[in-house]
């Protein structure tokens, strides 16, 4: 599973601790998350879509080998 | 109405935030009062300074303690974010897989007439769990970066 979190976060001048308040996890826990360590629950992703003004699709795709 | 809606979801996450710090604070405190609780009983207990129905209440002064603890621990895993309740529920089975293993062996040895109460006894099964549930949470901290 690959994400552009990173790349969202970019767009909106968001630090990983900036996102990780809005959607209520720790920084540690979204920085295991944006790198691909630890997979989200649906309520976690759409609440960062929600964040970002955006998809799930957006934010997580599956890899080649997943697919 | 949106900057209010936002005030509120920010406000509502570093609610959520520091109930999930204090939860785990209390649950620490709670462990240390276990702790501080089982040492003294557990030495006592061992060098026979009490007589046995003041040991009988020594004796389960420290499970309440450690039923409190637990009470807490859940409390605490509850407020969680999600990757520190995975890091959690991965040292609990590491722990409790390694203890189990632990003690097939003994059992399995103590059949074969191979055991050494001197170093595997209750007591020391105690130690050994914690000691096994925290190398699941070393490793799983490792694995999930946190």
């Amino acid at each position: 599973m690959k994400n552009t979190i990173k790349v969202e976060r970019a767009k909106k001048n968001w630090t990983q601790a900036d996102l990780a308040k809005h959607i209520g996890i720790s920084r540690q826990g979204l920085n295991s998350i944006e790198t691909g360590k630890f997979i989200p629950s649906t309520v976690l992703a759409l609440r960062m879509a929600k964040a970002f003004n955006t998809t799930v699709e957006v934010l997580f795709q599956l890899d080649d080998t997943e697919q | 109405m949106f900057t209010y809606l936002y005030e509120a979801k920010h406000s509502t996450s570093i609610f959520m935030e520091r109930s999930g710090k204090n939860e785990s604070q209390n649950s620490v405190i709670f462990a240390l009062i276990y702790g501080a609780t089982y040492l003294p009983a557990a030495w006592l207990l061992k060098h026979q300074m009490i007589g046995k129905p003041l040991s009988i209440i020594v004796a389960i002064i420290p499970i309440i303690t450690f039923a409190l603890f637990v009470l807490k621990l859940i409390k605490a895993f509850s407020v969680m974010d999600e990757v520190r309740q995975r890091v959690q529920l991965e040292a609990v089975v590491i722990g409790f897989s390694l203890t189990a293993m632990l003690i097939m062996l003994l059992f399995l040895l103590e059949l074969c007439g191979v055991s050494n109460p001197g170093w595997f006894g209750y007591g020391h099964l105690v130690g050994y769990c914690w000691l096994f549930y925290f190398v699941g949470w070393f490793v799983s901290k490792k694995k999930y970066d946190v």
